[in-house]
């Protein structure tokens, strides 16, 4: 069959660099860690690009390497011995975009304390606005796991963030 | 979607990509593309240099074989050459005893 889409590398990167990004960031909580991932994937994205055979192939396949590529670069940085969660929680201070409001600022910090799995589906949820089926095939995971981790990770950030909020009252 | 998910999903909106990021990466296309033309032009160095190694190789063996051949052919004509000269010389030593015998008859 004759395929009609010719992908345009520069505009790939245009189109999808934001999501790319983001997805990266909000997986290893570094954001230079997070270009270096985003400048891999669309490296990689070059190789493929023959492969690709439509904008919503091209999208999809973008979503599944940037977050294997994070997970990659947390194994990495678990082997190398760094204390993830030590470092997560140092990142609680760097510089949270100005357009979130202080509950926003503080959920996206939060999140980065969840388990990485947990992590994964609700970044690919509340981000990409994406079903569970959808994300089950980005991750390569069985829609209950996904399912789970997202019904998981929900509860465990609502109860992080009641808990914040009371410090928050108590400390005003 | 109750209240503390739209909070959640307003948080995590895109964020934008730095400026500069898609400028590093054409950047580094055209580098990886240079040194993917550059390590073609080496492998088709390589398989030139190969061919033109094997070649002289061929050609050395061949001229060793000819050259083989010939000296072969030299030393089988001395061979013959001189069974030539020996037969010659048995054939006038025959005739001196025959026509010797001869004469010691009459």
């Amino acid at each position: 069959m004759a395929r009609d889409w010719q992908p345009d590398f520069e505009r790939l990167v245009e189109e999808h660099q934001s999501m790319v990004f983001s997805l990266a960031w909000r997986m290893t909580s570094d954001r230079g860690l997070a270009e270096e991932i985003a400048q891999d994937v669309f490296v990689e994205l070059d190789r493929h690009l023959s492969k690709l055979e439509s904008p919503e192939h091209a999208l999809h396949w973008l979503r599944r390497v940037a977050m294997n590529r994070s997970a990659d670069a947390l194994r990495r940085r678990r082997v190398r011995g760094v204390d993830l969660w030590v470092e997560i929680e140092e990142n609680h201070g760097a510089p949270v975009e100005e357009r979130n409001s202080p509950l926003g600022a503080r959920l996206e910090q939060l999140l980065a304390t969840l388990p990485e799995a947990q992590r994964a589906a609700l970044v690919l949820r509340y981000q990409e606005d994406m079903m569970p089926e959808e994300i089950a095939a980005t991750l390569d995971t069985p829609l209950a796991t996904v399912k789970s981790h997202l019904q998981r990770g929900l509860k465990l950030l609502r109860a992080k963030a009641t808990n914040h909020l009371k410090e928050y009252i108590r400390g005003a | 979607m109750d209240g503390f998910e739209r909070e959640l999903k307003q948080a995590l909106e895109r964020r934008p990509a730095p400026p500069s990021l898609k400028r590093r990466l054409m950047e580094k296309r055209a580098s990886l593309a240079t040194q993917r033309r550059h390590s073609r032009v080496v492998w088709w160095e390589r398989i030139a240099a190969s061919i033109v190694l094997c070649g002289a190789i061929g050609g050395a063996v061949e001229w060793h074989h000819v050259e083989e051949v010939r000296r072969g052919e030299a030393a089988r004509d001395q061979v013959l050459t001189a069974l030539r000269i020996t037969n010659h010389a048995l054939n006038e030593v025959n005739l001196r005893l025959t026509s010797r015998s001869r004469t010691e008859k009459e």
